[in-house]
């Protein structure tokens, strides 16, 4: 499909999409390059890493299932732990479901496959803009498939170049800083703090389990606090 | 982990991270599920993206560090600080990098 053949309103959306997402690129590029060292890192060939990245197309996730194959984790384990840091794609899924229902099943398994943490901020922010919404899933797409294209490339630098780039960069922060930013606007009612500090606290004290238990376990911790601070709130 | 095992968790993860994501676009109405549930999935993302930010901040080599040793956690902070005030991902992760190289450079 060309894009002169397009509607302009869509063509217009889709370029606003890809222009959008440029600011963000300055922590993906890093973060793909880092999720492609440590793939390598963890043993797999760089045809795995990639591989990896090609299917579960989730930095976080990458990282995890890299850590967790160094360490010869059970393959059930493994998956558990994708799964728990998956569990925000849920929440994702719901909120973007009513905009995308209206479309084509080829579309939404496309935007399915694109929904990332950054997609689905910025998309969810332009259906929160007034005016016609039908064709917004090309301004979704449009950053989907930038940030794609930046992050599988910055993968592929990374599982082949290794670990040329000097420690002394440290180059990993770029990963923390990369959910810092996506936590700090999560974080807005009393509710969301009690979660995100019982579950920061909990990831800490729990950090001495096995196969990043940790993770989940303080996961769940941090969303009951949050539900329970929320339900106390209401009474 | 042999080569078999590897191949079977890259497909794997590509499962779950494709249903998660898929979970309500694709199988359900999220309305069709009790309040209880989505409230839940509300506090998702605070929780889930603390666990993971706070230990890469305060212990990044596997115990709790609050000195100078480890810069990050300040580093983190100031990160924190511009992403709350301009609200804009470039400037908090540019500030937060440069914050880690500049105490790095000091402490050497």
């Amino acid at each position: 499909m060309s894009l002169s053949r397009i509607h302009p309103d869509a063509r217009r959306e889709f370029l606003d999409g890809c222009r959008d997402i440029a600011p963000v690129l300055v922590g993906t590029v890093p973060f793909g390059f880092v999720a492609g060292v440590a793939a390598v890192g963890a043993g797999m060939t760089p045809l795995q890493g990639i591989a990896l990245s090609f299917f579960a197309f989730s930095g976080i996730a990458q990282l995890v299932v890299a850590q967790l194959v160094a360490v010869q984790s059970p393959i059930a384990v493994t998956l558990l732990a994708a799964f728990v840091v998956s569990l925000r794609f849920l929440m994702y899924s719901a909120a973007l479901s009513p905009h995308l229902a209206h479309l084509t099943a080829r579309w939404r398994v496309l935007l399915t496959y694109l929904m990332t943490d950054q997609v689905f901020g910025m998309g969810v922010k332009r259906y929160s803009d007034p005016g016609d919404r039908g064709r917004r899933h090309w301004h979704l797409f449009g950053i989907g498939i930038t940030l794609w294209a930046f992050w599988q490339a910055s993968v592929i630098a990374g599982a082949i170049l290794g670990a040329q780039v000097p420690a002394a960069w440290s180059l990993d922060f770029v990963v923390t800083l990369s959910f810092l930013v996506l936590l700090v606007p999560a974080v807005r009612t009393r509710a969301d703090i009690a979660a995100a500090v019982v579950a920061g606290a909990a990831a800490l004290l729990a950090a001495g389990l096995p196969y990043r238990l940790s993770l989940v376990v303080a996961s769940l911790a941090g969303i009951a606090a949050g539900v329970a601070v929320e339900w106390k709130h209401r009474r | 982990m042999s080569d078999a095992a590897v191949w079977l968790v890259i497909v794997g993860s590509g499962v779950v991270t494709f249903l998660t994501r898929a979970s309500f676009i694709l199988f359900a109405d999220p309305h069709r599920f009790p309040h209880a549930f989505r409230l839940a999935l509300a506090f998702v993302p605070p929780a889930v993206l603390a666990a993971i930010v706070i230990p890469g901040l305060v212990s990044p080599a596997g115990t709790i560090d609050f000195s100078l040793a480890n810069p990050r956690w300040i580093a983190g902070l100031v990160a924190i600080v511009v992403a709350m005030r301009v609200r804009n991902a470039l400037a908090s992760i540019l500030a937060g990098m440069a914050t880690l190289w500049l105490l790095q450079a000091l402490s050497l």
